[in-house]
């Protein structure tokens, strides 16, 4: 089976946003992927994914869009390595994933902080589990500067339960980057927290991300969300998942900037969405009967 | 909106600054909402005994069995200031039955400790230890624990190696049960996180699910504190010659009222003393925990 085609940036005028070269490169690769989980008690075993089927270019931003239970989070649990396909391949940079590694890491919607480790304990944790051979002096100076880039200078003392969701979501995301690595997963980050604070931290992403070229696999519910950040907004069915529809996403970046919420294509790129997200919300609402 | 230059130190945020705590004064409403309720509790307690050692000069009940509370104060404090001379049976001394007692407390809660958390902790973490020990575990933690008292002795003779089993014994089972219980609910997304990130099995062990049971561990050893006292208590009262059990048998027998009020309210303190320090603990290991609390 042929890899999806890849969505391509639309024309930025902000030199950091160019468009990729010719020929990208595919760091995710799916084929035919089937994955699920057992129900223990039921002798059973549910198919959360089914035959998924996407290719992910080095440096591209894919939003997963779908109903609550679609298997979004066990698509990326797969990518990240914490679940094994049942049937297909997952490979990141050319090899079968087969576990978690320092070229991936994950920010949780309940940013999944240690609570009795202060942040920066908190964001220092990946060098703890992860040979990556840097020099004491280099660790140090690496999470003071993710501490500073998440704007958290002066908090490193403090511990989770004292920060607000906002700040949590930071230290989870500093956390994620503070390893470099080649592929940053987000699993709803933004979800839980206010909408000011998600927009402002959206638009720190998408130029974050921009600037370091890193590859990003994001989901969301929100189909704002979806737009504001994805090069690709993937609508993934109703149980079992399957891809529905891969949608490009030609907009201008950085999209925060240039207030795209007003073009006319956003709202076709909405309405759009909305419509395929729709038909599966109700299926979710019916199958919840 | 200006773009911050991410090259040097811009953010991702919203605005915060560390320095926005302030000095303030209290108002009276604010000092009386964080004092008030010591201050409640002194003059609470005041009127009860002033009640109760009215009531009992009244006379309505015969003072063999409800002393004065002053009688009361007043064979505590003898109590602690004078040695029982050598070879009494019994005499007004507290000190050194108290010091028995907390000595074999203390034995018999470590004891407790040494056997419970590894148990605890490896029925958690592992299915079939979990599977072979828990009907044994919830079998022993539901008997009620003074019916094996007569068994111990059989076994043991009045001794304090008796004692010691039969508060390990008590304190044992709420130690097992909450470190079990620890490993069973560390948080999935903790683990899951903690994966990502590369972890070992073991680092699983030793970073996650170790420091997120070890507030449950302390719990249990505050539940095993108050199980253990009434170990105590019971060991002494059933087969002794020391300790504060032994002293309120002795004090009953020989009409002793005041004396046998003064170790039940030292019961209390101690009881409610040890529950403090382990409450304190917990406080300062798992701080997350407390947020809502005072």
């Amino acid at each position: 089976m042929s890899p999806v085609e890849t969505g391509r940036r639309g024309a930025a005028p902000d030199p950091s946003f160019a468009p990729e070269p010719a020929g990208a490169v595919p760091v995710i690769v799916s084929r035919d992927l089937t994955v699920g989980y057992k129900l223990h008690r039921e002798r059973k075993r549910l198919t959360a994914l089914r035959d998924i089927s996407l290719s992910v270019n080095a440096g591209e931003f894919v939003v997963l869009v779908g109903p609550s239970g679609c298997g979004k989070t066990t698509f990326i649990n797969a990518i990240a390595g914490l679940v094994q396909p049942w049937e297909g391949s997952i490979e990141v940079n050319g090899r079968p994933v087969t576990g978690p590694g320092p070229d991936r890491a994950m920010v949780f919607q309940d940013y999944a902080l240690m609570p009795w480790r202060t942040v920066e304990s908190n964001i220092r944790m990946p060098f703890e589990l992860q040979k990556l051979g840097l020099s004491k002096q280099e660790i140090d100076a690496r999470v003071r500067r993710y501490i500073d880039l998440v704007d958290l200078t002066g908090f490193e003392k403090s511990f989770p339960y004292e920060l607000s969701g906002g700040m949590k979501q930071r230290v989870g995301i500093a956390r994620a980057l503070v390893s470099e690595p080649d592929i940053l997963l987000a699993d709803e980050p933004f979800a839980a927290i206010d909408a000011m604070t998600r927009e402002a931290m959206q638009g720190e992403l998408e130029r974050f991300v921009a600037k370091t070229g890193q590859t990003v696999v994001f989901i969301t519910h929100s189909i704002d969300e979806a737009i504001t950040l994805g090069d690709r907004v993937v609508v993934i069915s109703y149980r079992p998942g399957q891809i529905k529809e891969v949608v490009d996403v030609n907009l201008p970046r950085p999209r925060f900037d240039y207030d795209v919420k007003s073009l006319p294509e956003y709202s076709e790129l909405r309405d759009h969405i909305w419509r395929l997200v729709k038909d599966e919300a109700l299926q979710t609402a019916h199958g919840a009967k | 909106m200006s773009t911050p230059d991410l090259s040097d130190g811009g953010s991702i945020s919203e605005a915060t600054d560390p320095n926005r705590i302030e000095d303030t004064e209290w108002t009276a409403g604010e000092a009386w909402e964080r004092y008030g309720s010591k201050v409640v509790t002194v003059i609470n307690l005041t009127i009860f005994f002033i009640v109760w050692e009215l009531f009992a000069r009244s006379g309505a009940i015969n003072q063999l069995f409800l002393p004065t509370a002053s009688n009361m104060f007043l064979a505590l404090w003898d109590g602690f200031t004078t040695t029982a001379p050598p070879g009494a049976v019994i005499s007004g001394s507290i000190r050194d039955h108290l010091l028995y007692s907390l000595t074999n407390l203390s034995i018999g809660l470590f004891i407790a400790c040494v056997i419970g958390i590894p148990a605890g902790l490896l029925m958690g973490g592992s299915k079939y230890v979990e599977k072979i020990l828990s009907p044994y575990v919830w079998a022993l933690a539901s008997l009620p624990r003074i019916a094996l008292v007569p068994l111990f002795i059989l076994f043991l003779g009045f001794t304090v190696k008796m004692q010691i089993t039969i508060i390990a014994l008590s304190a044992v089972f709420p130690i097992i049960i909450n470190a079990w219980a620890g490993v069973k609910t560390t948080d999935e997304s903790l683990l899951a996180a903690a994966r990502v990130f590369g972890a070992s099995r073991a680092e699983l062990y030793v970073k996650v699910v170790l420091p997120f049971t070890l507030p449950f561990i302390i719990s249990g050893i505050q539940q095993g504190i108050g199980r253990g006292l009434i170990g105590v208590v019971i060991a002494e009262i059933f087969g002794g010659s020391k300790g504060l059990g032994y002293l309120i048998t002795r004090a009953a027998d020989t009409f002793n009222s005041a004396l046998l009020y003064a170790v039940l309210l030292l019961l209390v303190i101690v009881s409610l003393t040890l529950i403090q320090i382990t409450r304190s603990l917990e406080a300062y290991v798992a701080p997350w925990r407390r947020v809502d609390k005072v």
